[in-house]
């Protein structure tokens, strides 16, 4: 047989978890054929990597992070993101999407989207702070003073 | 989580609807994604172990002579037949290269039987050797300059006092790589090549063979969900044509323990992480079927 184990892995994982990562790329862009985009796009490159993590745990992270990215890529490139920086997301006007108008979305639309990944990655798809670290490239530390912070700003929005 | 604002937020976040293409998409970009990692790797890990096997085959022939020469004083060995390489074909410019091993049968008293199974390998050598030769001038006139490459091989499967089984594998590498197999069986007392229909009574174990094989991927993919074979009922079912039959000469060979090995080339049974696939046949599943017990036991 051709596979060596950590390919082996990785096809599992990817098969086995389409669907969760299809609504994390889904939370970025609102909008079905982007989000399947995102998840070709996000196959392609972990399958097609020589640099696929060995150990089991390992995967999940790692996956997320090419996920991750690759959305943001998606909106940069889409211009979807605010010029000035990453404060805010604009959703566009035109989309059709009916789920807009939904209270997950405008109370995530309200942070800024380096706030919004760890809200879906800690309370959505339950990852633990070490993790979201290694997904979004930063210190533990960050990821936790961010979390609180983004879930203050819910908060206050949710006692508009 | 105790926010139930939260909470409420996670249920609207787990009914995201899923599309229905989305199975397909990331089938297609496994694939894909594989093929492009082959690519990186050029030689695949499998035909780099049968290559290594064929060394080490090879090797322990022409090292050892004594090997061989005390195994034909044993008396009920009469005639050692063995298997050498004895052309090579090669080609190595920038981007192409080809590296082809022919296999010859040596020591069968029946010359005929021999040079048949000889011409055959060699010519089918030749043949691979001239269209890739082909192949790599209309890219150079197209002036595109991919990777290609082909690579052949054997390997020796079974080689005991009744059964010789020889495998000769083919690596295509044209931007994607893919792996044939073909194997041969002799016999190497009576020296007759046997064929999969001339061990059975009728064409019956087409279906009691296929329908085993089956059986076995079921339970290969239950019991280990990395497995995934094209069988009916599966998710995979509307991507791709499931396994039905094998074909009535499917490639096959004998084991030393005189078990029927079915084996299927990349792609055709199961996505090509799987590569090369075989299934060992129960004897007592076909046991009924079996013109008699010489060869499969």
């Amino acid at each position: 047989m051709v596979h060596t184990n950590s390919q082996e892995l990785l096809v599992n994982y990817i098969l086995a978890n389409k669907e969760a990562y299809y609504r994390l790329a889904y939370s970025y862009t609102r909008n079905q054929d982007d989000a399947l985009d995102i998840v070709q796009e996000s196959v392609l490159k972990a399958m097609s990597s020589m640099r696929a993590p060995q150990k089991p745990e390992e995967i999940k992270p790692w996956f997320y992070r090419i996920v991750v990215n690759t959305s943001l890529d998606l909106l940069r490139k889409n211009k979807w993101v605010d010029q000035r920086g990453e404060k805010a997301l604009e959703i566009c006007s035109s989309s059709e999407d009916t789920h807009q108008e939904l209270d997950l979305y405008k109370a995530l639309d309200s942070l800024p989207i380096n706030y919004r990944s760890i809200i879906v990655l800690k309370y959505f798809e339950d990852l633990t702070f070490e993790e979201i670290a290694t997904i979004l490239d930063e210190n533990v530390n960050t990821v936790k003073t961010r979390l609180y912070s983004a879930l203050k700003k819910l908060r206050l929005q949710l006692e508009d | 989580m105790t926010d139930p604002k939260l909470s409420k937020f996670k249920d609207e976040y787990m009914n995201i609807p899923i599309p229905h293409e989305l199975p397909s998409t990331v089938h297609k970009s496994i694939q894909k994604g594989e093929r492009i990692r082959m690519r990186k790797n050029r030689l695949i890990k499998w035909a780099g172990a049968a290559a290594a096997m064929v060394l080490i085959f090879t090797a322990t022939l022409n090292l050892s002579p004594a090997a061989v020469q005390a195994l034909s004083d044993v008396p009920i060995i009469k005639n050692i037949v063995s298997v050498l390489t004895i052309r090579e074909y090669n080609l190595d410019e920038d981007n192409y290269n080809a590296n082809l091993k022919v296999p010859a049968v040596k020591g069968l008293n029946n010359q005929e039987l021999a040079s048949s199974l000889n011409d055959k390998y060699l010519a089918e050598n030749k043949k691979l050797y001239q269209e890739f030769v082909k192949d790599i001038e209309e890219m150079k006139a197209n002036g595109s300059g991919g990777h290609m490459g082909v690579d052949s091989g054997y390997v020796v499967k079974t080689d005991n006092e009744q059964i010789l089984s020889i495998g000769r594998w083919v690596v295509n590498t044209a931007g994607s790589s893919s792996t044939t197999m073909k194997y041969d069986t002799i016999d190497k007392e009576r020296e007759v090549l046997i064929t999969l229909p001339s061990l059975f009574r009728d064409g019956n174990y087409v279906n009691v063979i296929s329908q085993n094989i089956e059986q076995q991927m079921r339970q290969q993919m239950k019991a280990d969900p990395n497995k995934m074979y094209w069988v009916s009922g599966t998710d995979e079912e509307q991507y791709f044509e499931p396994f039905k039959k094998i074909a009535k000469n499917q490639n096959f060979y004998i084991n030393n323990k005189g078990k029927l090995v079915i084996s299927f080339d990349k792609y055709e049974v199961a996505p090509g992480y799987m590569g090369v696939v075989e299934f060992v046949i129960p004897t007592d599943t076909i046991a009924k079927l079996l013109v008699s017990n010489e060869y499969i036991k």
